[in-house]
């Protein structure tokens, strides 16, 4: 048997702990913030009728019961999808939450695809050339693009963009076009939703205008690709099994794939999938500076407001995305490196 | 006796910071871009050339934005001020808002990270939960909902990195703890009748310091551009402070009128960050042997 189940269930157990903790965390930080909730869910009532309407928001809202009861069922509530209504926006948040979530992950999914994959195969290619002038300027490189604010790099290439081509138009998509083209959407996810209906100008016009934010947030794991492929390719190629391979007079190019970064992978996806994790916030501040729709947007446009649920609705569904994301990665890493199942 | 200790601990950092001044070119190189950076923290205010417009006053006779030329160096924000002044000033601030989160966290992870792992049972199963949750809080969405609670200033930022960085040292403290607190010196101590949270600070807290001050020092770039972030989205200091983070939000506006209002203090950001990147990244290659190997390619 390839995986133990036993270990992806306690894998999954031990995160589903975690996101109740991070619920539990969430909730209080708010509970205990100065400002009533129920005050600004009721409108921010004044006059005589004022208290009423707080005493019926409060029990709207739930905040009438004993605090350990509220979050408990708090958390029951998230579980099954229901994080309350924004008051910003008047709507469910999970359903705005779901929305923006969809716009941010096809930007991340884009980044990724793009910059994991010419970092890695940079990467290669710096531990092949150890030592060599080409080796340090990519790692001169990678160590400058990991270390480059996503905000000032986005800002740079907006500024370039309408320098060389005059385009400024970043929104997600181009709603016209969407409209005379007949466009639905089924998953949110706009790229595959062109591609599944056959409607290539939404496709194009999708794809151009992601790719200016898509490389900004690509710059990280573009970097970080580029330096963790070499220092793992550096120390697989210094194993036994590499002399042997070469002793035997196996190819060289098939020594370095077969051998060389199939021994890389485990520690790679470990390293991605960290990375990409952490890169929905990346994407965020991006997607804010390109003004284009999605989380980072969502967070940009409540700063400073007292929209409880959909704040409490961000932190949960941000940090989730983290331990859900590295839960995976840990089983992948087990499927495809068996020292990890123990 | 505790004292020489600790100063045998710190004498390793020095040992190893040493040897990668001696080997290691980018390290180097991170050193006098750090150096540097720090100097102009320090002479931020003295230097400045119109010091009253780096501190957010407005001159007296309006200029408006105005790009780079030999009068203004970096050349004036959208009220006229002196961008190359706003940057020395806000030199200072940028730079101790990290020096602070990396202290304050670094403090606050050794000593939950060692008393987790000294004190075993339901402290250390706790307390490893409790660091497993913060882990996964990343600092902006906290800062976000700290904005909400509280109004914009320093202590959103302090608070918020404090509140997501400490967990990753108690982590790597907690890792290190562990296979020191199997060692035989602290089994002697505990034997001698040491009490518990003695052997705690004597023993296992300075045994475990090192790795962990080499990881603070490699965060510190990456503190910096959450902090430079946070600012960024007006989350943190408020909007007429010389922080850097700050001057790119104030440029934000007319980025494409006057582009240099925000891509020149961005400028410093980068090479703070990747300042301090060296000489983490280096440091912590040269502490772990397995990355220290140099060698060539050799088929």
């Amino acid at each position: 048997m390839p995986l133990s189940l036993n270990y992806v269930f306690k894998r999954t157990g031990s995160a589903i702990l975690v996101i109740i903790g991070v619920i539990v965390f969430s909730y209080l930080l708010l509970y205990l913030a100065p400002g009533d909730p129920a005050y600004i869910w009721a409108g921010r009532p004044r006059g005589p009728q004022a208290s009423i309407a707080i005493e019926n928001a409060r029990r709207e809202l739930g905040l009438d019961k004993p605090l350990p009861v509220q979050i408990a069922l708090f958390t029951y509530r998230v579980f099954t999808g229901d994080m309350g209504v924004s008051i910003e926006y008047k709507k469910p948040v999970s359903e705005i939450i779901w929305r923006g979530l969809t716009a941010s992950l096809e930007l991340l999914i884009v980044a990724y695809i793009i910059g994991a994959s010419i970092g890695i195969l940079l990467g290669i290619l710096s531990a092949l050339k150890r030592g060599s002038k080409l080796d340090s300027t990519l790692q001169l490189a990678a160590i400058t693009l990991t270390n480059a604010p996503s905000f000032w790099l986005a800002i740079g290439f907006i500024v370039a963009i309408q320098v060389l081509t005059g385009f400024t138009q970043y929104a997600r998509i181009d709603q016209r076009l969407a409209i005379e083209t007949g466009f639905h959407p089924i998953t949110g996810f706009y790229l595959l939703d062109s591609l599944i209906e056959g409607n290539i100008p939404v496709f194009i016009d999708v794809l151009v205008k992601i790719l200016p934010p898509a490389l900004v947030v690509a710059t990280y794991p573009l970097g970080l690709g580029i330096r963790m492929t070499r220092a793992l390719m550096s120390d697989v190629l210094q194993e036994e099994y590499i002399r042997a391979a070469i002793a035997w007079g196996v190819r060289r190019r098939y020594v370095i794939w077969r051998y060389g970064f199939r021994g890389t992978t485990p520690g790679l996806v470990q390293v991605i999938g960290l990375a990409f994790a952490y890169s929905l916030i990346d994407a965020m501040i991006v997607e804010i500076v390109f003004g284009r729709e999605g989380l980072g947007t969502l967070a940009y446009h409540i700063i400073g407001k007292s929209d409880f649920p959909l704040i409490i609705g961000l932190m949960i569904t941000v940090t989730s995305f983290y331990i859900v994301v590295n839960t995976l990665t840990d089983i992948i890493q087990a499927l495809i490196d068996p020292r990890v199942r123990i | 006796m505790s004292d020489r200790r600790g100063l045998r601990r710190l004498r390793d950092i020095r040992g190893l910071i040493e040897r990668s001044w001696r080997r290691r070119r980018t390290f180097k190189a991170g050193v006098i871009i750090s150096a540097t950076l720090i100097l102009i923290a320090i002479l931020g205010p003295f230097i400045a050339p119109y010091p009253s417009e780096g501190w957010g006053i407005p001159p007296e006779t309006p200029r408006g934005a105005r790009p780079p030329s030999w009068e203004h160096l970096f050349g004036t924000d959208a009220s006229g001020r002196d961008l190359l002044s706003r940057i020395l000033i806000g030199a200072s601030v940028a730079l101790l808002q990290v020096v602070i989160v990396i202290a304050v966290s670094l403090g606050i992870g050794l000593f939950i990270g060692a008393l987790s792992a000294y004190y075993r049972g339901w402290i250390e199963r706790i307390l490893n939960y409790f660091i497993e949750v913060f882990m996964a809080f990343p600092a902006i969405i906290v800062a976000l909902a700290l904005r909400s609670m509280i109004g914009r200033g320093l202590m959103i930022v302090l608070l918020s990195l404090i509140i997501t960085w400490w967990s990753w040292y108690a982590r790597i403290a907690y890792i290190y703890a562990r296979s020191i607190r199997e060692m035989d010196y602290v089994l002697l101590a505990e034997l001698s009748g040491l009490p518990r949270w003695r052997i705690l600070f004597r023993h296992i807290i300075p045994n475990t310091m090192t790795p962990v001050i080499v990881q603070a020092i490699t965060d510190t770039g990456g503190v910096l551009l959450e902090a430079a972030s946070i600012n960024f989205l007006g989350l943190g200091l408020p909007a007429d402070y010389p922080d850097w983070g700050v001057l790119v939000q104030n440029g934000f506006n007319y980025i494409y009128s006057y582009p240099w209002i925000s891509l020149i203090p961005g400028a410093f950001i980068l090479l703070a960050a990747l300042g301090f990147s060296m000489i983490g990244d280096t440091l912590r290659e040269e502490l772990d042997p397995r990355l220290r190997r140099r060698w060539k390619l050799w088929f």
